[in-house]
């Protein structure tokens, strides 16, 4: 019985960005990293192959994580000592991103500080090839001071820089304008307001090449299904040709995951919830492949056996076969 | 070089033109200065000029209409002079006129053969009894009653006893000549209810009057009605009382359902009322027993709290009110300053927030009488909607707050004297003009002003598409202060009230949140009944925020749907007119009651598709800028 | 496809004659589009508009229920491609897979703990639906023997794998009265396979590694009586099984009759466990009806149950956070109590805000049903004895020296009940909007 197999053809596409900048385009990165270009949604290889597969970030905190789990100081041993050891790590364990995540804290306890900021850039540049997302602490005016100089001390390298909200958008934007930097979005969960953002930052002159967006999504037990259908209908209507939602989608599985009780904690648990640290690696790996399947470009995880299997994941669903 | 000359009508002296030079520029070296309120970007209108004779090339005509231009009127700030011309400059009175974008609400009018003995159901006659004697010992009661039926056909009379004890004093002072107000359903043999009995010399100087009044949530208004003529002899209006307890209807609600705060509530309604009857009554002389009758529209919350009835109901699962269709109440029990038997008349809503505020709008804009798709909007407190034609009537409500009506915003206040009703602003200084209802200094801005002042805020770059002021522009009109950023509309000298008038952050916050709460409601309503706005061939708005509502600004910050703006209609106080026409008309009345019936009442609440509409709405003009071609379409040009 | 209040409308008489019992006929169109009302309502209906109305209200995927001793299972009745659009219905059952060549010892216990399986996630109790039993053995009486065995362990439904209709009627022989699912159906089976399903009232599993296969399968199989259908698409890679999920479900939802049955996946992966939650979580997210899994861990299982749960949230319900006390910056024993409600984004502009303006608080989240402020507080969700009840439930008072509780300024009517709900505590107003929360707190809290 011959079947039609009905193909969706879209008339819009993601954005094409590409991050970082390499020794001749201006940076000093060994490679660089390209996301979206998607004319299909995820994965349909019947209808469009994949122009770039998803791309696997990881987190790396500025100064050493006070509250992670105690599996992920296990996972990572001294590494976390160290921002740049510890990104070196990960390029060596096969992550395509470093997401250098600062706090409130700088150097010896202090608070954190734009000399501080810079250094730590700039040793993590040294440590790795790989392309950068620099995100501050998520205090408006904390983030400007730090962000605004590692901007312009690391001219031209398209580093994201982040995160830029409604309420703080224009120091950033401007920022990441005059320094060939690229921005990165964020927007709690609703399909309107991370367009609104996007209008408000494309407003300022920012090329739509240059901007990334976190729809913001929760981890699996903790709200996964609104940002995973808020994924799905950014994607739609990036598909449909609607232009302030065309962009590449990164997500967090790793923060938010992490921090929920299934993953942070190992005592006092019910018998039900299994093994801790497989249960912490597939608390993140299964929000990170669902939100894959929604249409993430980049997803930002913590565990290096997460990295691991989201990978083969991404690769096994990359893999252009004829269904 | 081609040379012109240009002649001005205020200046005896023709100056000589270069090429490519506008008028304004002409009539600056002639000695004139022409006001530019937007800063000469030909958006505002106000420098028209009428070119008498001569060749000019109108760079833009946007605010001119057909009539404008047929006239020779042009643009002064976008008209280049292009041979020798002759231009009259108005006075500045003239150039204060409204614009074809304006849209006034209309005055009230005395319906078109208005015959109160057939429509009314409240008449006064004049009787002249034979007094009685020894050969005709009927009682008083009996004689009026048998001179009323004789002269109108009522069978059957009834009446307070209060009416009785002073009867029959009042037949022997008048000599038997007396004046008798009744209430009738109209029809031959009835039962008729007495309102007042009086001498038929004291009636003769004095009109029977009637009241329409509309209990708005925020605002109260009320008309005085002469029932024999039909005419309006007075027209008030006053914030609601109740604001002190709550600025919207669940507030209310609350306050109300909580031991005496329902009798609060209502003193509080009455007051105002009848603060404004009594002040009408003052204006017109009229004794308040002369007031036989009052139809009240408002929403079923007011009518509740007006009538003193539990309205908990309302606002819990599964929403109910505790009446739609009020029987006829008599004005002593209900309150209201008018004669003690005069009747009250409580039009009937359909839902929780559907109310007669909208049943008696639906008639005063004619909605059941086109077979045209109309979208009636009524812009308040609480947005009312209603979506249909003569075969079907959709509706539904949604909270869009105070804003409009100038209550809840710093320097908001009512459509009144003294009120900031329309801005313009200067895309290069940044500084506004304004015009102020009674041409005073200002004291604050109404719904319109709102309206008019974000709206020109957008287009001038003071605001971005979320609202948010920006506060590097080169102004000190903008700034931040303990409330936050904010933008000065009048510097303290400039005003009546000696402090700036400004608009702040959460002011605008306020006002979007209104505009998009509208806006969402009637998207919404429509896409229940698949119907697309495109198809809507009349907007009719309701309300009281203004005097007039201009299309294009409102169609500007989104609170509008993109349509032609001839589609538009400004009604004013719908609500208030539905019962001015149920006041005089008994089929009117009745139309409003079938208006109840038929409406098919929209939840909005059921699933979150209004506040998906609501969110995407809550931007300048609107996340889809796609659905506002026309502001697309000027933000292209302002470039 | 579902029809509109004004389609349905388009096919009534439109007299408006209230015999019905609504005043107009757009009125029970409306009804009728909500489900709130019968068409036998309407005595003047056509023929020709009651056939179509029918046919719109036939779902493009067949509900298939597998039936145990004890529960059930239920999968297809599924209206749409993306959960946003309404919502997915029928959770997909999760099955574990035992083979019949396992040690009857290994099998008791893998039963035995997985039927007893329970785990709570907030408030609910998830639990996995049934087993597997693959025939590997290829020995009828020894699956008969271990059916058998399960059934004394566990009543929940079952689906027994094999190619062979002869050994798998030797397990069917111990299910008397039950509706399993026979897995399955090929090319080479399919007649006998139907006969036995139709025989013994079981659903059948039709296995295909194309489209087409699976089209033509379900269609000679249904002429031959049996119409409780499973479609396997028998592939390898995660990817290709995306693609043909996606492609049944969108050919079923075009009305396709075909491949209008429910799915099922095999997400069991020789032993790489990484690997086989990933392709387990897919099949939930994807389309599956039914997913069978090899592994029983419960590190594996409750990620995948709970996951199931979110993935099947009616989405049409407002964005909720879990109701709890939230930790803002670190707050300390004499940083103040914010209150709001459960509302996703009224939590976020709240949180964001503070959290923005570096000011550690705490706040605790009401549960409201997920409305806003001000809608909880019209509808009576957000009122002083719900505060006063989540101040207690979440321990507040212990957390805290200085007892400040903030109300949003909206309900600041609420300040006195709450006096009296709250004795211990001081009440204060807040300000209406979140962004004034930075501003109120360092001026009016310090």
């Amino acid at each position: 019985m011959p079947v039609e197999i009905p193909k969706d053809s879209w008339p819009g596409s993601v954005n094409t960005v590409t991050l970082g900048a390499t020794g001749d385009q201006g940076g000093s990165r060994t490679s660089t990293v390209t996301i979206g270009g998607e004319q299909s949604l995820p994965f349909m290889h019947f209808e469009n192959p994949t122009p770039h597969r998803p791309v696997i970030a990881m987190e790396v905190a500025a100064a050493r994580p006070a509250d992670w789990s105690a599996v992920l100081l296990e996972a990572w041993g001294s590494t976390l000592d160290d921002p740049a050891v510890w990104a070196r790590a990960c390029e060596d364990a096969g992550a395509d991103l470093i997401v250098l995540q600062f706090g409130l804290k700088g150097s010896d306890d202090g608070p954190v500080s734009a000399e501080f900021a810079v250094e730590v850039v700039k040793e993590v540049m040294d440590s790795t090839g790989l392309p950068l997302v620099v995100l501050g602490p998520g205090q408006a005016e904390i983030d400007n001071s730090i962000l605004v100089p590692i901007a312009d001390a690391t001219k031209g390298e398209r580093i994201v820089l982040g995160l830029c909200e409604e309420g703080n958008y224009r120091t950033i934007v401007a920022a990441a304008m005059a320094n060939d930097h690229l921005v990165l979005g964020k927007t709690p969960m609703d399909v309107n307001l991370a367009k609104q953002l996007n209008i408000l930052m494309t407003d300022m002159g920012l090329p739509l090449d240059r901007i990334v967006m976190d729809p913001t999504t929760g981890a699996l037990g903790y709200g996964i299904e609104y940002g995973y259908s808020v994924m799905e209908r950014l994607r739609l209507a990036a598909l449909q040709g609607d232009a302030m939602t065309q962009l590449p989608m990164l997500v967090t599985p790793g923060v938010e995951t992490w921090k929920t009780k299934e993953s942070k904690v190992g005592a006092g648990i019910p018998d039900e919830w299994g093994e801790w640290a497989e249960r912490g690696v597939n608390w993140e790996t299964l929000t990170a492949v669902a939100l894959i399947e929604a249409g993430a470009d980049v997803v930002v995880l913590r565990h290096p056996q997460s990295l691991v299997r989201v990978r083969a994941a991404i690769a096994e669903l990359t893999a252009s076969e004829t269904a | 070089m081609a040379g012109y000359t240009a002649k001005f009508d205020t200046v005896t002296e023709a100056v000589m033109v270069s090429a490519g030079e506008l008028v304004v520029e002409v009539a600056d070296r002639a000695g004139i200065e022409i006001h530019q309120p937007c800063g000469g970007q030909g958006r505002c209108g106000r420098c028209a000029v009428r070119i008498e004779s001569g060749r000019v090339r109108r760079r833009s005509v946007l605010r001119l209409s057909q009539a404008d231009l047929d006239a020779g009127y042009a643009l002064a700030c976008q008209t280049v002079v292009e041979g020798d011309v002759s231009i009259v400059v108005p006075p500045p009175e003239r150039i204060q006129r409204r614009l074809t974008t304006d849209h006034i609400a209309p005055e009230s009018v005395v319906p078109e053969g208005y015959d109160p003995e057939k429509a009314q159901t409240v008449r006064r006659v004049l009787l002249s009894l034979s007094p009685p004697s020894m050969d005709d010992q009927t009682d008083d009661w009996g004689r009026v009653a048998m001179a009323l039926r004789r002269a109108t056909g009522v069978d059957r009379l009834e009446a307070s006893l209060e009416q009785i004890w002073h009867l029959g004093g009042i037949l022997r002072s008048s000599d038997w000549q007396i004046a008798v107000t009744f209430v009738a359903g109209g029809t031959e043999g009835e039962t008729a209810r007495l309102i007042r009995v009086q001498p038929a010399t004291e009636a003769e100087n004095e009109p029977l009057c009637g009241l329409a009044i509309d209990i708005g949530t925020t605002t109260v208004t009320i008309w005085l009605v002469d029932l024999t003529t039909g005419r309006v002899l007075h027209q008030a209006s006053e914030y609601n009382q109740q604001i002190t307890r709550g600025e919207d209807v669940i507030s209310r609600i609350i306050y109300g359902s909580k031991g005496a705060g329902g009798d609060d509530l209502r003193a509080l309604v009455l007051e105002t009322i009848n603060g404004l009857v009594e002040a009408a009554c003052r204006r017109t002389g009229i004794d308040h027993r002369a007031i036989a009758k009052a139809t009240i529209g408002g929403n079923s919350t007011m009518m509740h709290l007006l009538l003193g009835v539990p309205p908990e109901s309302i606002r819990l699962e599964p929403f109910v009110t505790a009446i739609n269709n009020w029987p006829l109440l008599r004005a002593e029990e209900v309150g209201i300053a008018m004669h003690a038997d005069g009747v009250v008349d409580a039009l009937p809503g359909v839902a929780s927030y559907v109310g007669a505020d909208i049943t008696a709008g639906v008639l005063a804009a004619g909605l059941r009488s086109t077979p045209d798709t109309t979208l009636f909007i009524d812009v308040g407190t609480n947005g009312e909607i209603v979506l249909g034609s003569s075969e079907w009537l959709v509706t539904c409500a949604c909270s869009a707050g105070p804003a409009f009506e100038g209550a809840g915003i710093l320097h908001g206040m009512r459509a009144d004297k003294g009120a900031i009703e329309e801005v313009w602003i200067d895309g290069n200084t940044y500084e506004p003009t304004c015009r102020v209802i009674g041409n005073v200094p200002p004291r604050g801005i109404c719904g319109s002003g709102l309206i008019s002042l974000v709206a020109e805020m957008f287009v001038t770059g003071i605001v971005d598409k979320g609202g948010h002021i920006n506060l590097t522009l080169e102004t000190p009109r903008v700034r931040r202060s303990v409330k936050g950023a904010e933008y000065v509309v009048a510097w303290a000298d400039e005003a009546e009230t000696d402090q700036d008038i400004v608009i702040t952050r959460v002011d605008i916050d306020n006002l979007l949140r209104a505009k998009a709460a509208i806006y969402a409601g009637f998207n919404v309503l429509a896409d229940v009944v698949s119907v697309g706005l495109e198809s809507v061939q009349k907007v009719l708005i309701g309300g009281s925020f203004g005097k007039y509502i201009n299309v294009e600004k409102a169609v500007g910050i989104g609170l509008l749907p993109d349509l032609p703006w001839e589609r538009f209609d400004y009604l004013g106080n719908t609500s208030v007119r539905g019962a001015y026409l149920a006041l005089l008309d008994r089929e009117a009345r009745a139309e409003i009651a079938r208006i109840a019936a038929s409406m098919i009442y929209i939840e909005l609440s059921a699933d979150n598709t209004f506040y998906e509409a609501f969110t995407s709405a809550m931007f300048l003009p609107h996340t889809d800028l796609s659905r506002f071609p026309s502001v697309a379409a000027a933000m292209t040009n302002e470039g | 496809m579902a029809l509109s209040g004004i389609q349905i409308y388009k096919m009534l008489p439109q007299t408006n004659c209230k015999e019905c019992g609504f005043a107009t006929c757009l009125a029970f169109a409306m009804k009728l589009a909500a489900k709130q009302a019968e068409l036998d309502g309407c005595p003047y209906v056509t023929e020709e508009s009651k056939a179509a109305l029918a046919e719109s209200a036939t779902p493009p995927i067949r509900l298939v229920t597998l039936k145990g001793k004890a529960g059930e299972a239920k999968a297809g009745n599924e209206v749409v491609l993306f959960r946003h659009e309404k919502t997915f219905y029928n959770r997909p059952g999760v099955f574990i897979r035992v083979l019949d060549t396992e040690d009857d010892e290994v099998i008791e216990n893998k039963v035995r703990t997985g039927s007893s399986y329970s785990v709570d996630y907030v408030g609910m109790e998830l639990r996995i639906d049934g087993f597997a039993v693959e025939a590997a053995s290829g020995d009828r009486t020894r699956l008969a023997t271990v059916v058998e065995a399960l059934r004394a362990s566990t009543g929940l439904p079952l689906i027994l794998v094999g190619s062979d209709p002869a050994v798998l009627s030797g397990g069917l022989d111990k299910l008397e009265g039950e509706a399993p699912l026979i897995m399955g159906a090929d090319t080479s089976n399919w007649e006998a396979m139907a006969d036995l399903a139709a025989g013994r009232g079981a659903a059948l599993g039709i296995r295909g590694g194309s489209i087409e296969e699976l089209a033509q399968l379900s269609e000679k199989i249904k002429e031959k009586g049996v119409e409780d259908l499973v479609l396997y698409p028998a592939v390898d890679s995660m990817s290709a099984s995306l693609a043909l999920n996606t492609q049944i479900r969108r050919l079923a939802l075009k009305n396709f009759r075909p491949l209008g049955y429910p799915t099922i996946a095999f997400a069991a992966a020789s032993g790489d466990q990484g690997r086989e939650s990933l392709m387990a979580a897919q099949a939930i997210c994807k389309y599956a009806g039914f997913v069978v899994i090899d592994t029983f861990a419960p590190e594996l299982i409750y990620p995948l149950l709970v996951l199931r749960e979110n993935i099947f949230t009616d989405p049409q319900k407002p964005i909720q956070v879990l109701p709890a006390l939230y930790e803002i910056n670190s707050p300390g024993r004499s940083d103040p109590v914010l209150v709001t409600t459960n509302f996703s984004i009224t939590y976020f502009s709240v949180a964001n805000e503070v959290e923005g303006a570096g000011l550690p608080a705490w706040l605790l989240v009401t549960d409201a049903e997920g409305m806003s402020v001000l809608t909880a507080w019209a509808a009576g969700k957000f009122d002083a004895e719900s505060i006063a009840k989540a101040v207690k439930q979440f321990g507040v008072a212990d957390k805290v020296d200085q007892k400040w509780i903030v109300l949003p300024g909206h309900t600041a009517v609420l300040s006195g009940e709450l006096e009296e709900e709250l004795p211990d505590w001081v009440i204060k107003v807040g300000p209406r909007e979140a962004v004034d929360l930075p501003g109120y707190m360092r001026q009016v809290l310090n």
